[in-house]
Formats: C-alpha cells, structure tokens, sequence
C-alpha cells in the first residue's frame, strides 16, 4: 500500500452539494477526475490524470479496505465506505466513497469512483472503524461468524425461497399427511392439490420474480451501461408488472433523462467546452458566491495575473479560485453580496485589482422556475486593453498636442486591438505625412521658399488642404511676386520722394530764407514806400504849392490871355479897320481902275483922269500898301500877339497843363500817397503775408523734413521690404532685385543741394526764377 | 476896238490880274468895271465855270471863273477876289461878262512890241485867246484875247479843248 506523507491534521472539507467523481481503468489508473476532485485533492489534473488513484490515499487508511475495495472490484461489484483521502499538502478529507465497475457490452471497462461528502456519524464510525482495521481489531468484512451469518443471510432467493417453502411445505405435508392420514382424501387432495398448485404458483412466482429481477438485475445492468431500449413487459399485472412498469418507466424516464442529461450535458458541455473556450473569462458563481465554474480563459487569466493581485489580495491563489468565494475579490464584502444578492438584471462595473483593470459584467443565472440559482460573472481583464487604451489615448494625445513621433507596438496586439493599433498607426502616419508635408512645405514658406509645394497624393480633406495650400503658395508666389514688384517700385519710388522731399526740403529752407529776405527786402520796401509816402507828400505839396503858382500863373497866364485877347481884339479891330482901310483902298484901287478903263475909254480925254487915276490908283495902291503894311504889321502884331496869345496860351495852356499836371501830379501824388498808404497797408498785409508764408515754409521746410524723414523712413521701411521680400524665393523670378542704389538718389539729392546752394538766393525776382526753373526742373525730376 | 488901235508903238493899257499865282492881263478897254466880290446867284445847266450871274445896276452878268475855265484848282473867294466885269464882242454883238480873279494888279502899258507871241504848242491846243505874253518887271503876264476868250460860243469848244489840253 502506498503511503503518502507528509501529513498533516489538517481536514478539508468537501463543498457541500459536490460530488468528487474518478474514474479509473482497470488498473487503477485515474482517467478521469471532476473538478470538485481536482480541487479537494490539491493536485492538479494533469496530476492526477494517468496517476494512480493511490496518489490520493491517505496513510491512515487502512490497507484491508482498499483491499476489500479490489476484491469487490474485481468481483464487478460496486464498493461503498467512507475513505480518507490525502490532498497534495497532506490534509485529509474524508469522503464516502462508491466505485462501481462500470459494464460496456458486458464487460468490465473501468471503475468509476463517486464520492459525496459523508456525515459526520459515518466519519466518526468509519475513524473507529478504520482505526481497528488498523491496530488489526476489526475487518472490514465481517469475519468468521459473521460472515457465515451474512453469508446465510444473502442467500440467494431461491434457496431462501425454497427452505421458506420447505418450511411451509412442512406444515402443509403435515396438513397434507394428517388429512392423509385423516383420510380426508379431498382435503388432502385439496390441500394436494393446493399445495401442488402453490408449489407450482411459488415456483413460477418464484421464478417469475427471480426472472424478473434477474431480468431487472440484467436491465439494470444494461441501464447502468447505458442500454434503455430494454423490452420490458408491460403489460404484466402484479408487483413485478409494477416493477416492470416502475422499471420501464425508469428506463425511459432515466433514458429519456439520460438522453436530456446527456443532450443538456452535451449541450452544456458544449456550451462549457465552448465557454472553457471561449475567449471571454466566464465564471459561474452560485447564491453564495462560491465560484463554481470558471472557464480556461478566466482561470488563464487569473494565473497571469495572480502575481498582480497578489500585490492586493496578498491571499489570492489563482488555482484555489474554483470554489472559492467572490468575497475574497472585494474589500468589503458585504456592498457586493448585497448587490448581487439583489441582482436581477445586467450589472457591470469595473474594478483595479493589482494594477489589473477587470471589467465585470454579472448576470443572474435564473432557473426555468425563474428562481436565481447563481451569477454568471464575465471577466474581462481589460489591463491589456487597458494598457493598449492608455497606449491609444497617449498616443491620441500624443497625436493632440501634435506628437506624431510615437507608434503604438505592434507586437503584442492581436485581432481587433491590432487592427485598431494599424489603423491608428496607419492614420497617425498618414497624419505625421500630411503634417510632415504641410510643416515642410510651410517650414520653406516660413523660411521664405515659396517653390515648396506639397507632392504627395493625398484624398479628401487632405487633398483639399494639399490642394489649398499648393494654391495658397501659388497664389503667395503671385502675390509676393507683385509685391515684390511692388515693393521695388514703392522702394524706387520711395527713394524717388525721400530725394524729392530731401529736395523739397531745402527748396522750404530755400524758400523760408528767400522769404525772409523777402521780409526783409519787405522791411526796406516798407521804410522805402514810407519814404515815398512822406515824399510824395512832400511832393503833393511842392505840387499843391506848384499847383498853386500854377494856378496864379494860369490866372496871370488867363489875365495875359485876357489882355492878350483884348490885344488881339484890338488887333482885329485894327485889322478890321485896317482891312476897311484895304477894302477901301481895294476898292479905291478899283475905282481907280475903273476909272483908269473909263479913262482908257475916254481915250484922249480921259489921259488926265487917267492920271488922276494912276495917282488915285497910286495912292489907293499906297494906302493899300500902307493898309497892306498896317495889315501886314497888324498881322504881324496880330501873329505875334496870336503867337504871344498862342505862347500865352500854351503857357496858360502849359499852365493849365501845368496845374492839370500838378493836379495830375497832386491827383497822382495823391494816388501815390493812398498808394503809398495802401502800399504800406500792402506791404504790411505783404509782410503779414510773407511772415505767414515764413510761418508756413517754415512749417513747410518741417513737414518736408517730416515728410523727407517718413519718406526716408518709408524708403528704409520699403528697402526693409524689399530686403524681407528678398528673403522670399518665389518661383517667378528672384526677389532679389537690386535695390535702386540709394548712392545714386542720395548723390542726386547731393547734387540737387549744390545746385541750390550755387545759386544763393539774394533777391527775390532771381531767386523765385530759380525756384521756377528748379521747379521746372522738379517737375522734369 | 482895239484894232484901230494896234501899232507897235502903242501902249495899251493892260489890266493885269492873278490867277493862280499867275499874272492874266486883259485889255483895259475891254474892262467895264471892277468889282469887288459878290454873292453870284447860281445858273443851273451851265457849265461848271460858269459861276452864275450878278446883277449889275440892272443888268445879268454871267460871271465865269477863269480858274475853273481854265482847268485850275478851285479856290474859295476871298475879299479880295474881284470880278472883273467885261465887256466881250461877240458875234451876236456885245455881252457883258464878268470873270472872277483872285485879284487884280495893276495897270500895265504895254507896249504892242513888247506883247510877244504866244507859243504854238501845237494844233491840240487852242491858244486862241492868248494874245501874247509879256514879260514885265517880275512876271509873265499873260494876255488875254477876252473875245476869244469869253465868246459864248466857244465856251464849249473851249471847254471841250481845254479839256483835250488837259488830256482827260
């Protein structure tokens, strides 16, 4: 016998309501162990599995029994006591053990062993009894008498049945014979009779009853092995027709159950062998939460993770789960039976155990009577998916704060999480490419390379934004392009205002000077037409003053014209006289010559008259030369006083002129004076004006400084420009052109400044000309 | 008249007059009167150098104008423009005509041989009524042939002639 130690005092109790089932060949070598053995015993299947079955024994058992065990066994009869057995760490449980042979087609196949937890009586009576058997006091058959007495007592039935009847038979022969020897030969013969008849009604009852229960044994035998399509005679009446009945029904109702248990166990098993399979953990726990399934993969899984738990549940053993209570999950109990205790529909929760994250998701398991008769636990140790969640929602955030860098590990995903892991790669490569692309081709636009464009074939949203920013840099390649343009002209041209501003500047400052010299030519202007003023006063009174002699000359001129009328009136009457007098001689002449052509005519006669004649004609012609003279004196006197006249009057005339000049000139002077007046109000306003326009080109020469520094500052801000637009290498053509030589405006400025500081404005009239022809030359500019 | 008179020792008594600056003489007997200027009341249809007539204590006096008659240049009258009245032989007889000077002279004898002829200036010109020239102390005079002159018949001939001379 073999012995297994160590032991310890241990005793392990059978869950209550299990059963521990072996089965063994024919040798004793375990084949099969059920859970609930495998658990009791401490052993793992694999273990027990093809072990002997005398692994378990413990050494306190005493051999006879196993030897009784044997014997029966090999009789083919079943064995039945309460037995010790060893777990792996030396406790001891005690179970009742029944090892029936088990028939297929009639012979012995193997033993099955069914254990059931055994009261307490039967323990204690098996201890005593074993503790004889093993100080040798007791034997587990019974011996010597004992044995005849159960030998005689298990008789067989027709032996039993034959010495009863013998036995009845005596008193019947006895009746028999005292009839016989009564001679009451019908009650003899009757009772003969009878007892023939009883004998053979006992006979064949008896026979009928050992053929049916030899036929009952055979069928139970054929049950036992699984064979319910026995005939079974139905229709017989009596107890053993009950018997049948009761049988038959057995048979089908064990045959039918059978065929249900084995469809429900083929179907559980199935479903077990499916859920053992499945990759859910599913583990089945019953109204007191002793976990009483658990499949594969929860317990594979609980053994992974049972070093973790252990960091919190310090006395978890993953390979102690089956049986164990949920209890030992939870810190507090109580809040999960309660829970659960009241658990009629889905509950899911979630829990951290040792760093593992499980998700449970309990069900109640209800009976067809609805009644619950336990809780269907899923487990799902979600670390890894935990873990890939938390890989996934880092990299998520990774890929949020713009780290494109990491790749979830490809390596210890499978199925969905991989191709979850994939995909996820897959898009953040796709992303890390597009954002590669964009940050490349925007790092070149920010580095001013505009001939970056995006390459690559991408669809939808990044293609759209390809698309965008390929159109966004060309259309920054055309802008910049025209700004560059742009921005050199606004350079040039900038350049252009700096140096006319410069220019504009000093012309101001030129101008301010000019007009401060105007202000001053003004100032002598202003004492000069003061001058004028007073001297034209002076002048408006000389001319007053002339005007006056004037005018006294031009009555004395009136007085002399007057006389010198009167004179002329004299003159002509003179004249007239003188001319009465030439009339007179005229016509005395004419007489005289009429009288000289009366004389003619008179011929002789007439020579004296015509003397007289000539003398009168002489002295007519005397008088009229004498009138002639006179007249001619007078004419002369007359020319002369007409001339004097004439003189008079071209002096009066002059005079007038004169005292008209004067008045012209006193008009004039007077003009010349409001003139002067107004001159100087002018040239006040003038000097008003000039200080104003001082004023204003003065500010003028600041805002052209102003607006020469803006326009220097816009020069420099737009050579800025153009150096940033530089910095931009657009596709069309560099921008880098050349900056107009600031040399080259500045020395024009220079150039424009020497031409004015040649020519230093000394008057006004010049200077204005030079200002016009550096206007014109402005305007040319 | 004058015929009887003529002999290149007579001296004829000229009545010398200007016109033009130039000096016209006519013969004194010819002369009626020397008058003194006076408003002449205007003929129509006449020609233009006849200026009009006067009335002479009774008696129509056409007045010509010599200046006018002989192509001159037109003057006003003055008071000592006379009119030199006339008295022409005509073949109808005698008239009495006046022509207007610008003045009269003197009394000049002239001496028939003195009086020279007047130029041929060709046959165009009718010189008719010059009688000669004589040539005084100062001056030319002219003399005037007045019948020929002043004959109202040759008014036209000589205007027309004078005209021809004018070479119009």
């Amino acid at each position: 016998m073999k012995l297994n130690h160590p032991v310890t005092d241990r005793e392990v109790l059978m869950k209550p309501g299990t059963i521990l089932v072996t089965r063994t060949n024919l040798k004793g070598i375990i084949t099969y162990a059920n859970d609930a053995f495998i658990e009791i015993s401490g052993f793992s299947k694999d273990e027990l599995v093809g072990a002997n079955h005398n692994m378990v024994r413990h050494p306190d058992m005493p051999p006879a029994a196993f030897e009784d065990l044997w014997n029966c066994l090999k009789a083919g009869r079943p064995w039945t006591a309460p037995v010790k057995n060893r777990t792996k760490t030396g406790d001891y449980y005690w179970v009742e053990a029944n090892v029936t042979p088990v028939f297929k087609n009639g012979k012995v196949q193997e033993y099955l062993s069914v254990r059931y937890a055994p009261s307490r009586e039967q323990i204690q009576q098996a201890e005593s009894l074993y503790e004889k058997l093993n100080a040798n006091k007791a034997t587990i058959r019974p011996t010597g008498i004992n044995a005849l007495i159960k030998k005689l007592l298990e008789l067989g039935l027709w032996k039993k049945v034959g010495i009863i009847y013998l036995i009845f038979l005596l008193p019947t022969i006895n009746s028999i014979y005292d009839h016989y020897i009564e001679q009451k030969y019908p009650e003899m013969f009757l009772f003969l009779g009878l007892a023939g008849f009883a004998s053979i009604l006992g006979y064949s009852v008896i026979r009928s009853v050992v053929k049916a229960l030899e036929n009952s044994i055979r069928i139970s035998y054929r049950m036992a092995d699984e064979q319910f399509r026995n005939t079974i005679d139905l229709d017989r009446g009596d107890e053993i027709g009950d018997f049948y009945r009761a049988l038959y029904g057995m048979q089908v109702k064990l045959n039918s159950d059978l065929a249900y248990s084995k469809q429900v166990a083929s179907e559980a098993m199935r479903i077990k062998q499916a859920l053992d399979n499945v990759q859910s953990c599913v583990m089945v726990a019953n109204n007191d939460l002793d976990i009483i399934y658990m499949n594969k993969t929860v317990a594979d899984m609980f053994q992974n993770a049972e070093a973790d738990i252990r960091k919190q549940l310090p006395d978890f053993n993953a390979s102690k789960l089956m049986g164990a209570n949920i209890d030992q999950f939870h810190k507090k109990p109580a809040h999960q039976r309660g829970l659960l205790a009241n658990l009629s529909s889905t509950f899911s929760s979630a829990l951290v155990i040792g760093g593992r994250h499980m998700n449970i998701v309990a069900n109640p398991v209800k009976n067809d009577e609805n009644e619950r008769i336990g809780i269907v636990v899923e487990w799902l140790d979600r670390t890894h998916e935990v873990k890939i969640e938390q890989e996934i929602a880092s990299i998520v955030e990774a890929v949020k704060v713009g780290e494109l860098s990491s790749r979830i590990e490809m390596a210890d995903k499978q199925g969905f999480f991989e191709t979850l892991s994939e995909g996820i790669n897959e898009l953040t490569d796709v992303i890390e490419n597009v954002f590669r692309d964009v940050g490349s081709t925007m790092q070149s636009m920010a580095s001013g390379d505009l001939t970056n464009r995006i390459t690559s074939d991408y669809q939808g949203v990044y293609l759209n934004c390809k698309n965008d920013i390929n159109t966004t840099i060309d259309k920054l390649n055309e802008i910049f392009g025209q700004v560059s343009e742009s921005a050199h002209f606004i350079n040039n041209s900038s350049q252009e205002i700096a140096s006319g501003n410069n220019n504009l500047s000093q012309r101001a400052e030129q101008q301010a000077a000019n007009l401060q010299q105007t202000a001053a030519s003004m100032e002598e202007l202003t004492s000069t037409v003061k001058n004028n003023a007073d001297n034209a006063q002076q002048a408006n009174a000389v001319a007053n003053n002339a005007r006056e002699l004037a005018e006294k000359g031009g009555n004395v001129v009136k007085a002399a014209v007057s006389a010198m009328q009167e004179i002329n009136e004299s003159s002509n009457k003179i004249a007239d006289i003188i001319s009465v007098i030439d009339e007179i001689a005229f016509q005395t002449n004419l007489l005289a010559l009429n009288a000289s052509v009366e004389a003619a005519r008179a011929g002789e006669q007439g020579r004296g008259f015509s003397v007289v004649a000539t003398e009168v004609r002489n002295l007519a012609q005397r008088s009229a030369t004498a009138a002639r003279e006179s007249k001619e004196l007078i004419q002369t006197s007359v020319q002369k006083v007409r001339a004097g006249t004439e003189f008079v009057n071209e002096t009066g005339k002059a005079l007038n002129e004169i005292v008209a000049g004067v008045q012209k000139v006193g008009d004039i002077v007077a003009q010349i004076a409001d003139a002067s007046i107004e001159q100087s109000a002018g040239i006040g306003q003038v000097n008003q004006a000039v200080a104003q326009m001082d004023e204003i080109t003065q500010q003028n020469a600041a805002l052209a400084e102003e607006a020469s520094a803006a326009s220097v500052s816009m020069s420099d801000l737009s050579t800025n420009m153009v150096e940033m637009l530089a910095f931009f290498k657009t596709e069309k053509k560099s921008g880098q052109q050349k900056v107009v030589h600031q040399a080259d405006s500045a020395s024009v400025v220079r150039a424009e400044a020497n031409r004015m500081a040649s020519s230093p404005a000394v008057r006004q009239p010049s200077s204005f000309k030079q200002t016009s022809q550096a206007d014109d030359e402005w305007q040319d500019f | 008249m004058t015929a009887d008179l003529e002999s290149n020792q007579h001296v004829e008594q000229f009545l010398t007059f200007e016109l033009e600056g130039e000096a016209y003489g006519i013969e004194i007997l010819k002369v009626q009167e020397i008058r003194g200027w006076e408003p002449i009341r205007k003929i129509p249809n006449t020609p233009d150098f006849v200026k009009g007539a006067l009335n002479l204590r009774g008696s129509i006096v056409p007045i010509v104008d010599l200046r006018e008659r002989f192509q001159m240049q037109k003057v006003e009258y003055t008071p000592v423009t006379v009119v030199i009245v006339m008295s022409v032989n005509t073949a109808s007889g005698t008239s009495v005509m006046g022509i207007v000077a610008d003045a009269v002279s003197d009394v000049l004898d002239i001496k028939l041989s003195d009086i020279k002829e007047a130029p041929n200036l060709g046959s165009k010109i009718n010189t008719q009524y010059m009688r000669g020239m004589f040539v005084g102390k100062k001056n030319m005079v002219m003399l005037l042939d007045v019948d020929k002159l002043l004959n109202p018949e040759e008014f036209v001939g000589i205007a027309v002639l004078a005209a021809i001379a004018e070479g119009k």
